[in-house]
Parts: structure tokens; sequence; C-alpha cells
């Protein structure tokens, strides 16, 4: 095993906890709804949602991180050049990790001064960590991309995902610089923002992983560089052309020129396509391999990626991104239902999957499978359905009492969220919130566990 | 708006789309186990997402615009799934992969 790899294995580990601790604080937000006076004085809702939030980018963030250097010298053929800052780094950022989080937990918020800024909270929604984090996280990525590039440059060697990964390595590391940038006008400030949340953590971010995704394609089904870059190419053309417009759903109604509404209503509406075209590839695949592999966790998640990411996506962003319907819908719990199963079918199922690759070649098994791989599977999904459909419940009730009923009053807020449709969708969300973390547990259980000796299927796929 | 019709025509655009990936879920399910019933079953599934579509253009308060641009997506979901399965075969015809 490479150095790199051993590297990852620590990156994993840390993205595993991180994850952990993200469920926490997501069924500690979910209990404030249920009962609002819940740690009054003692630990405020703000604090546990920004917990949630950036504990999700970062593990996300880690894993990523963590899958790039484990397939970095399988691409190149040859060990990361610099592995000894990529591994002062790793520490460095769980260092910064733990730091951030204890002040967010014991501190929470400051005066509005400039060492509240730098020391406690920035105050940017989804980048909360204070000032000084946020220079130590763009000194990881700037070490990330110096990894990857001088690896290349070493290697004498360049594939066409490693061309993809390299150029995606620009606007991961300039368009983070945007978390420090603040504006005095609301509008403003949210513009820009904006870009940070959809251009690096959308679109970036769904390149690096169609890039890591096309490394575990050709690993666990075999299937052809030829293919998965042909796949990467078209992906990166979407993102281009599709991709960086539907940023405009998020500038209907911050005061932004009334243009956005027709420029992200309709590039917003285009996103269902090319994610219906995944499904049918993911068939496809299925179907070429009929379900046989190596590996069938890694499997079973790189295939659920694509239905989930078109449901969660697709069908859930679709309902509610044509501005007349989003007036209503934008910051309910509706958004909140889009948000987590977009982002568990777009990351985290193929973010899974990647840990089964890396837990397949670290135990020597040749075929992975077993039971508990199954109880993670199916809990960890019908948690998360059952999440969304709850939050889809109660946004809905938002929506119409609150908004369209109600006219957007705080009288009206109030009375939506005491409205017993809200209330059930509240307790509906806790309940499969519990199963969820039912699930992480089952997944940690099977990934820290050695495989059971299982004798190999004929017609396994050769890793490429 | 009504708040009515802003449930009723949220929950058309997200069935629009559910019958839209039905189709291409059942169609490409149907291509690959050889079933020419769940093929059939897929088409139904566009008919019901086209049916959807003029629905959501006859029926609900959503601008000229937007309505003709989900008409014309009724439109292009059709050929998604078999143009989609068309490329496939071919960039996978040269691996022996088929299903």
């Amino acid at each position: 095993m490479y150095r790199s790899q051993r590297l990852s294995l620590r990156y994993y580990a840390a993205a595993v906890t991180l994850f952990g601790v993200m469920i926490v604080f997501g069924l500690l937000s979910a209990l404030y709804y249920l009962y609002p006076s819940l740690l009054f004085n003692v630990f405020n809702f703000s604090t546990s949602k920004i917990m949630h939030i950036d504990t999700l980018v970062i593990w996300l963030l880690m894993a990523f991180l963590g899958a790039v250097y484990w397939y970095l010298p399988k691409e190149l053929g040859r060990e990361v050049e610099g592995m000894w800052l990529a591994e002062l780094t790793f520490w460095v950022f769980c260092a910064v990790v733990i730091v951030v989080a204890a002040v967010f937990i014991f501190v929470q918020y400051g005066p509005a001064t400039d060492f509240t800024l730098w020391f406690i909270n920035q105050g940017r929604k989804y980048v909360e960590a204070p000032r000084w984090a946020t220079i130590g996280i763009v000194v990881v990525m700037l070490v990330f991309a110096y990894n990857v590039v001088a690896t290349c440059v070493k290697a004498h060697r360049m594939t066409g995902i490693m061309w993809v990964l390299a150029l995606d390595l620009i606007p991961l590391v300039l368009v983070y610089l945007d978390a420090f940038s603040y504006d005095r006008n609301m509008s403003t400030d949210l513009y820009w923002w904006w870009w940070l949340v959809h251009m690096w953590v959308e679109s970036t971010w769904e390149v690096l992983i169609g890039c890591v995704m096309a490394l575990v394609l050709m690993d666990v089904m075999g299937t052809s560089r030829r293919i998965v870059e042909t796949w990467l190419y078209i992906e990166v053309m979407l993102v281009l052309g599709a991709g960086i417009l539907g940023l405009g759903h998020h500038y209907f109604w911050i005061g932004t020129p009334q243009y956005w509404l027709s420029i992200g209503g309709f590039f917003s509406a285009l996103e269902p396509l090319p994610l219906l075209g995944m499904v049918i590839h993911a068939v496809y695949d299925a179907g070429a391999h009929r379900l046989k592999t190596t590996n069938r966790p890694a499997f079973f998640w790189i295939t659920t990626e694509a239905f989930l990411n078109f449901i969660g996506a697709g069908i859930w962003g679709f309902m509610m991104t044509l501005p007349q319907i989003n007036l209503f819908t934008h910051g309910t719990q509706w958004t909140v239902s889009h948000g987590h199963f977009a982002f568990y079918g777009a990351y985290v199922c193929g973010v899974i999957a990647v840990f089964y690759v890396a837990k397949q070649k670290t135990s020597g098994a040749a075929y992975l499978d077993g039971k508990a791989w199954k109880w993670a599977y199916g809990l960890l999904n019908i948690g998360m359905v059952g999440m969304v459909m709850g939050l889809l419940l109660a946004g809905m009730a938002q929506a119409f009492f609150g908004r369209a009923i109600g006219g957007s009053t705080l009288m009206a807020f109030t009375t939506a969220s005491e409205n017993p449709w809200f209330v059930s969708g509240m307790y509906a969300r806790m309940l499969f919130g519990l199963m969820f973390a039912a699930g992480y547990v089952a997944l940690v259980y099977d990934l820290v566990t050695s495989p059971r000796r299982i004798a190999t299927p004929a017609l396994q796929p050769e890793p490429a | 708006m009504t708040p009515e019709s802003l449930l009723e025509t949220a929950v058309l655009l997200g069935l629009f789309v559910l019958a839209g990936g039905g189709y291409g879920g059942l169609y490409s399910v149907g291509r690959a186990a050889g079933r020419p019933a769940l093929i059939r079953a897929g088409r139904a599934c566009w008919v019901g997402a086209l049916a959807i579509a003029v629905v959501i253009a006859a029926a609900t308060p959503l601008g000229v615009g937007w309505k003709l641009l989900i008409l014309v997506s009724a439109l292009v979901y059709a050929v998604i799934p078999p143009v989609t399965w068309r490329y496939l075969e071919r960039t996978h015809s040269d691996e022996g992969l088929r299903p």
C-alpha cells in the first residue's frame, strides 16, 4: 500500500467520525423543533444547526480528499509528491476542526467585533468557521492542489481524469476564497455568498465527485477508461452549460435584477434531464454486469447514487424551482427536504461506495458481501427517505399556511409552526432520523469489522 | 396563485419529473432484461408525463413561458432513454459488455 493510501485511510476515518457528529447535531437540531425551549440559555439552536451543516461540508470534503489520495498513485503509477506536506496538513486540518468545534460548542458566539470574526464565528452561513480556520482550510486545499499537480508532473503522465481533476482544483481553491469576503449591502453580500455555496459546494464538488466516481467505476465495475472519461467530459460540459447558470435559482429573492427569475428558472428546469441520463446509465451498467461484482456494497451504493440523485435533485428540485412556486417555498422545510435528499444522492452514496472500495483493498477480501452492509444500506436509505418525506410535509404546511394563506408574517410563521401537519412532519423527521442514525452505526460496524471469507462467485469483472 | 393551486402545481411538477424518471427507469430495465412489457410500461409512463405536462399547461397559474418549457421538456423526455441507450451500446460495444 502506498503512503498516500495510508493517509487516505486516515482521511476516511476522520470523515466517518465527522459523519457521526453531523448526525448527532442533526438529531439535536430536530429536537429543537419538537421542544423549542430545549437547552434554553445553555446551547442554542443556531449553533446546533451550524455544527450539523459545517460538519456535513467538512466530512464530505475530507472523504473527497481521501478518495483522491487513494487513487492518485494507482492512476499515475507512483507515490504522491510532497507526502510529508500532505500528512502534516491532515493533522492541521483535524486540529482546526477540533478547535473550531470546541469554540462553537463552548463559546458559541461573541460581540460584533473583529475578534469574533477572527476567533469565534465569522457569521457566514455554511462557512461560520472563524477566519483563522478558514485560512487553514485554504492552506489544506493549496497543499492538496500541489500534491495532485506535482505528482502528475513527476509522473510525466496525464490521463483525461487527471486533466479534469487538475482543472477543477482551480475553482476548488479560488472560489473558496469567497468565504473571506463580505459586503455591508445584504444583496451584494448574498450574491457573492451564493457563488461559494453553489459554485464551490455544488458545481466544483460535482466535478470532483465525478472524477472520483470515474476512478471507482473502473475499479469496482471494470468499466473501461474510454467510457468513464467520455461521461466525465459530458458531465463537465453539463456543469459548464447548465449548472453554472442554475445558480440563478438562488438569486430569486435576494434583491438581484428580475432577469434572474428567467435565467434561474430556465437552467434549473434543465437539471433533471442529465440526471435521467445517469439513471439509464446506471441501469445499463447494472445489466451489463448482471449485478455481479467483487464488491457488492460499493456496487449498490454507486447504483443508488444515480437514482437518489435523480429523485433528490431532479424531482424534489423541480417541484420548487420555478419562481412562482419558489416564492412560497424558499426558506421553508420544503427546501430543507430537497437539500437533504440532493446532498445524500449526489455525494453521500458515492462517498460510502468509496469507503467500501478501501475496505476491500485493506482487508484483502476477494469478494465483499455480507449482512451488516445490507442493514446499513436499508436503514440509511429508508431513514433518509422518511426524513425527507417528513420535511416535505412540514414544508408544504409552512408554504400553504404560513406563506400562501398567512402572507409570510411572523404571526403566520408561528401559526404554521403549530399546525398539526407541520408538527407531525417534524415528528416523522425525528423518528426516521433515529433510523438513519441506526444505519450509521451499522455502517461503522461493517466498515471496521473484518469481512467474512466468502467464496468468490464466477464472472467477476476484472479491474481496469 | 391561490394556496390550493400552489400545492397542486408543485405536486404536478414533481409527478411530471417522476413520470419521466419512471419512463427512463422502466425502459432501460426492460432493455437490459429483454422484457418488452417493461419497455411498454415505460412508454406508458412517458404518456403519463405528457398528460401531466398538458394538465400543467391547461390548469395551473404558471406563466406561459414556463408552461411552454414544460411541454418542450415532455417531448425531450421522449427521446432521452432510447438515445442514451443507443449511445451506451455504442460506447460499450468495444468492451463486449452488453446487458
